[in-house]
């Protein structure tokens, strides 16, 4: 019997899976060219993550769905596979099915004014399309919409009776709140352990930790390169590949380090030949949020055709991170609770007060030479969008230009790719640009 | 607001909810009393009651625009905080001596931002409240309440003692049995007072000092009882949602027939139905343990909606009720999916509910009369 006869709720994941499968193959015949050598190394970690979801259901292993905010170190040190109940919106939103299923995420009774993400992935979950973990690790941070979705989970009929842990997000980043969410990550690596019966090694999580530093500093020196003008790279890679090797595919693995090795390696050697994803760079950006996955490929290339204009940060590729203590059991757990809670990306924007939202514009301004400021206005960031007179107000102080969009970075149709590029090309007149 | 009642505590009512400073605010300003404003309900008044203070619940009545608010809010926000935000920048808040905000939702934590870094203001705060309810998130709000507590004692000049906070724990409790003894009323088959009604009430009841408020509750509830309403009403409704204020919107719906019985809203039964425990041993552990777990939780709570849906439902059966209303402002994320669940658990119970969003300020009167008429009709009443 077919494994999806057996496991309907494995359909939505099995066809992701083939999608990328077939985006490798189409992949592999650029193989020639150094950046989708790497491309081709985050698929081939992509496709082993959906591979062991697979043969955990298969074969009745013990598997978390859990989130990249929820230290993955764990579940490597652990040998678990987890996979994201977001993984759609994050990692597959170029799948040719994602407006079918965000129209039928409306028609559930879910509106068009919920962030695109929360709704598909409450749809996935009502309409059986998520595979059913042996425990669930629910998010309750950064913005409203996590906590919802996993209320839903929770009374859900088919994962009612799943095992579940959230860990409370205090609302500072201060020692007292450290401290608080360092003991919520313990109880939830406690309440894996109960429920999985996989045993986290101390030893083996310091290992993996070593690892994963490994990776981060590698992504740090990384993200030096891209400081160079031109960029070595732009939109298409880096954040969205460092992001998913060090937090998702690969976290804490030698086979990550092995991977941002080689992509410093080739950034160096782009930085040395004075090359850059353009011919001629004339605009450096910071885009301020996740990429357009949903139609990425409608924009994102335009902007350094048409307008010279390189991404040269995003949120995602910000990198803010220190370096995880591995000395003492209790400097690890603090350590990944100040990663966690207070340097992921979008948690560190969008969870607390804004600071960040200013911090990180100043910092990354200075830091890269950005030319422009780009909020993309997702319609699904409240909290982003309340805090836009202190973004504007922030660039105002460092004279750079600020532009909002308004967007929804899956569903293409909210704002047309047209019309944000019509908005983009005003904009970079109007301040003088490219 | 239009209404049969006579009472002139009712009156004084009625003019505190449609206002921002009635009268008697005014003179406990005219006094030189202090007023705290504060945004959500997870606010405990009575800290701020214990300083000798008078708590503010913050609404944006009679606010007309949000000219000013919109350079720092987008169009995708809720209009309460941009409303609200507005008339800061106005002025509309200058009574204000201070401001406690919590990290209630993503709209209304923003206005703390905002506030802060754009409108000079002595006294802000933000509190970090728990997403769960669980007792280690009891001990976090305790340190939270007592952290505050120090705060606005050291910045008013007065100390906080058990004694006073124990004081305040009391009369607020008060508060709670005479307004619940209000709601008792309308189990009555003709309520003496409709929901539009109560709604002034209870606004009322987070605009003024308590003991003033307390005073005049009490003359009403004297006047309402024995008496009873006019019972033309042609179904009996419970309203369920986040941040209504505004009597006028529960008007509209009673004018169609759908007469509020009872509620699970911020300015409703959701702060009154329990009390803070007298017989703890720490106050502020008992504010906390209150504030976050004994009281009817609103969907940003975690872990809680089976205890939301089952309280909506037992209201129901308590009150007769024949459906529900849940209402919610457009863009608030929690109120969305927080009524989809509870659709399916009234569908599952056998009770009828309507979903309706709204802006701030009631508009599309039309639409709404149009929508409560349909969904009485297919109630059969």
């Amino acid at each position: 019997m077919a494994l999806i006869d057996k496991h309907p709720e494995l359909a939505r994941y099995v066809t992701e899976r083939e999608w990328f499968e077939f985006l490798r193959e189409q992949t592999l015949a650029m193989i020639e060219i150094p950046e989708m050598q790497l491309q081709v190394k985050t698929l081939d970690s992509l496709l082993k993550m959906y591979g062991r979801i697979l043969d955990a259901v298969e074969n009745d292993k013990p598997f978390v769905s859990s989130y990249y905010c929820l230290a993955p170190e764990l579940y490597t040190a652990m040998d678990l596979p987890y996979y994201m109940v977001m993984q759609t919106p994050f990692l597959a939103s170029s799948v040719p099915y994602l407006l079918t299923d965000i129209d039928a995420a409306e028609e559930m009774g879910l509106g068009n004014d919920l962030c695109t993400a929360i709704r598909l992935s409450i749809y996935y979950v009502e309409a059986n399309l998520s595979p059913l973990p042996t425990c669930a690790l629910n998010l309750l941070y950064p913005c409203d919409g996590a906590p919802l979705l996993h209320e839903v989970i929770k009374r859900n009929e088919r994962w009612r009776n799943i095992p579940m842990f959230a860990c409370d997000p205090p609302y500072y980043s201060d020692d007292r709140s450290l401290d608080y969410f360092a003991d919520e990550m313990r109880k939830m690596a406690k309440f894996v352990e109960t429920n999985t019966g996989a045993k986290l090694d101390m030893d083996k999580l310091k290992e993996t930790l070593e690892y994963s530093n490994q990776m981060f500093q590698l992504w740090d020196e990384y993200n030096q390169l891209r400081r160079n003008v031109p960029s070595p790279h732009g939109w298409g890679i880096g954040a969205p590949q460092c992001f998913s090797q060090a937090w998702v595919y690969e976290a804490g693995t030698p086979q990550g380090v092995e991977w941002f090795k080689k992509l410093v390696e080739i950034a160096e050697l782009n930085v040395k030949n004075g090359v850059g994803p353009v011919p001629e760079e004339k605009i450096r950006l910071f885009w301020f949020d996740l990429l357009p996955f949903g139609w990425v490929f409608e924009f994102l290339p335009w902007l350094e055709e048409e307008w010279g204009a390189v991404m040269v940060m995003d949120m995602f590729g910000n990198f803010p991170y220190t370096m995880i203590d591995t000395s003492s059991e209790e400097e690890i757990w603090r350590g990944l609770a100040k990663r966690n809670l207070f340097d992921a990306p979008m948690v560190r924007q969008a969870r607390g007060v804004a600071d960040n939202f200013a911090n990180d514009i100043a910092r990354i301004v200075k830091d890269f030479k950005i030319d422009a400021v780009v909020w993309p206005g997702h319609m699904g960031h409240k909290d982003g969008a309340a805090t836009v007179g202190i973004m504007r107000e922030t660039c105002r102080d460092l004279s750079v230009p600020f532009v909002h969009l308004g967007l929804d970075l899956f569903d293409k149709r909210y704002s047309t790719p047209d019309q944000i590029k019509d908005k983009m090309s005003q904009f970079f007149r109007a301040m003088g640009l490219g | 607001m239009e209404t049969n009642l006579k009472s002139k505590a009712f009156q004084e009512f009625s003019n505190a909810a449609e206002t921002l400073v009635n009268p008697v605010l005014q003179h406990w300003k005219d006094q030189g009393g202090k007023v705290i404003g504060y945004f959500c309900s997870t606010v405990p008044e009575e800290i701020i009651t214990a300083a000798g203070l008078t708590p503010f619940r913050m609404r944006a009545t009679g606010s007309t625009g949000t000219e000013e608010s919109d350079a720092f809010y987008s169009s995708i926000n809720c209009s309460f905080p941009r409303h609200c935000f507005n008339q800061v920048l106005t002025g509309d808040f200058k009574f204000l001596d201070g401001i406690v905000c919590v990290n209630s939702c993503d709209h209304v934590r923003r206005i703390y931002d905002n506030w802060k870094r754009f409108v000079p203001t002595d006294f802000i705060e933000m509190m970090s409240l728990p997403r769960k309810t669980g007792p280690d998130q009891v001990g976090w709000y305790t340190d939270e309440l007592a952290m505050l507590k120090d705060k606005v004692g050291k910045h008013f000049g007065v100390e906080i003692t058990d004694d006073r906070l124990w004081k305040a724990i009391k009369l607020h409790n008060e508060t709670r049995r005479l307004q619940k003894k209000l709601y008792e009323l309308r189990k009555q088959e003709k309520p003496p007072i409709t929901g539009a009604e109560t709604l002034a009430v209870m606004v009322a009841g987070t605009a003024m000092p308590k003991e003033q408020y307390n005073e005049k509750l009490r003359e009403l509830l004297d006047e309402l009882s024995g008496t009873e309403g006019p019972g033309s009403h042609r179904a009996r409704l419970l309203i369920v949602g986040g941040i209504l204020d505004d009597p006028a919107y529960v008007k509209v719906i009673e004018d169609q027939g759908g007469l509020v019985v009872t509620d699970s809203t911020c300015f409703g039964s959701r702060l009154i139905w329990v009390e803070v425990d007298e017989n703890a041993s720490d106050p502020v552990a008992a504010l906390a343990q209150y504030y976050l777990t004994d009281r009817p939780s609103c969907p940003r709570m975690y872990g809680e909606h089976d205890n939301r849906a089952q309280y909506v439902i037992d209201m129901c059966r308590e009150f007769n009720c024949d459906g529900v209303i849940g209402e919610r402002l457009i863009f608030c994320d929690s109120w969305l999916v927080e009524h989809y669940m509870l659709g399916q658990d009234l569908k599952a119970a056998g009770i009828p509910m309507l979903k309706l969003d709204r802006e701030y300020l009631t508009s599309g009167i039309g639409q709404l009369r149009t929508r409560v008429q349909a969904f009485l009709e297919t109630m059969g009443r």
